[in-house]
């Protein structure tokens, strides 16, 4: 559970832009000419980060309809147990075979 | 950011701050819904697979429900047999209107066919079956016995009227033997003993 809660952490830190636009900024200080390639880091990282939400499954909906149909899913998996079920200790007859 | 540090260089008070803090707060917002993102997803994986069953239970209900047609359709298919039998057995007892006398093989497999058949120890020239065939009714209500001999075998009543019927002379023998007659449908004799 803690190692789970980690690795939640560290994805979330991943896909923080603050620490590139950091490094943009003292570059910017130090009049560095590293500054165009930070800004093109900086720019892949938010390309990246597009391309993954676009890969994400599930999130075509919001997570309050998301939670309705997962609810109604569970309630016809529970509808179509119990029928079968009854189906199921209906009383048993042989079926004559056809002479 | 950018323009503020390299077009101004005497930036407002409080504006860096400002576009700083929005930068965090956005930053933030952006996690927080990348979460979120996640979490959907591990619920999307649980649908996928809630579906998956749901397809099974459908598979399972479809084939329940094609073996409970099939079941209904024979026991339909007995239920009839079994009236149109009732109705042939209730027929046969009434009878048929259009028919109102029992056919030959009607005759053959009743209890006075069977009792035809019992051997006869050379009372009839030959069966009485054959009696039946000539379709001569008179021969059908006479029964035959064993120890009736050819002579009497016309002018026998029907046996519950006793035994007494193989002592009696001749004499009696004739005048049932008429009442035979009169009774029989047919001009020639009733006998089909004599050969």
């Amino acid at each position: 559970m803690a190692v789970a809660q980690q690795t939640q952490e560290k994805e979330s830190e991943d896909c923080s832009l603050l620490p590139l636009v950091h490094d943009i900024i003292k570059c910017m200080d130090k009049d560095s000419p590293d500054v165009h390639q930070e800004l093109a880091k900086l720019k892949a990282k938010i390309q990246e980060a597009r391309e993954q939400i676009s890969n994400m499954p599930g999130v075509d909906c919001s997570p309050v309809e998301q939670q309705q149909q997962l609810a109604t899913l569970r309630e016809q998996v529970r509808t179509k147990n119990q029928l079968l079920q009854k189906y199921k200790s209906l009383c048993m007859f042989d079926v004559p075979k056809a002479s | 950011m950018l323009s503020l540090s390299r077009s101004q260089k005497l930036p407002q008070p409080g504006e860096d701050v400002q576009v700083l803090e929005l930068l965090v707060q956005r930053d933030r917002e952006f996690q927080e819904l990348m979460e979120v993102a996640q979490q959907q997803g591990s619920v999307h994986q649980e649908m996928q697979l809630l579906e998956k069953e749901v397809e099974k239970r459908d598979s399972d209900i479809q084939q329940l429900q094609k073996q409970l047609k099939e079941a209904e359709h024979i026991l339909a298919t007995a239920v009839y047999q079994a009236k149109e039998k009732l109705k042939s057995i209730d027929k046969a007892r009434k009878g048929d209107p259009r028919r109102p006398y029992p056919t030959d093989l009607e005759m053959r497999s009743g209890m006075l066919g069977h009792m035809a058949n019992m051997p006869t120890n050379g009372v009839n020239g030959h069966l009485p079956g054959d009696a039946l065939a000539a379709g001569r009714l008179p021969d059908v209500l006479t029964p035959h016995y064993p120890w009736q001999s050819s002579d009497v075998s016309v002018g026998m009543l029907p046996p519950h009227h006793g035994n007494d019927f193989g002592l009696e002379p001749p004499g009696h023998n004739k005048e049932n033997e008429d009442d035979v007659e009169a009774m029989s449908t047919d001009s020639s004799s009733s006998s089909s003993d004599s050969d």
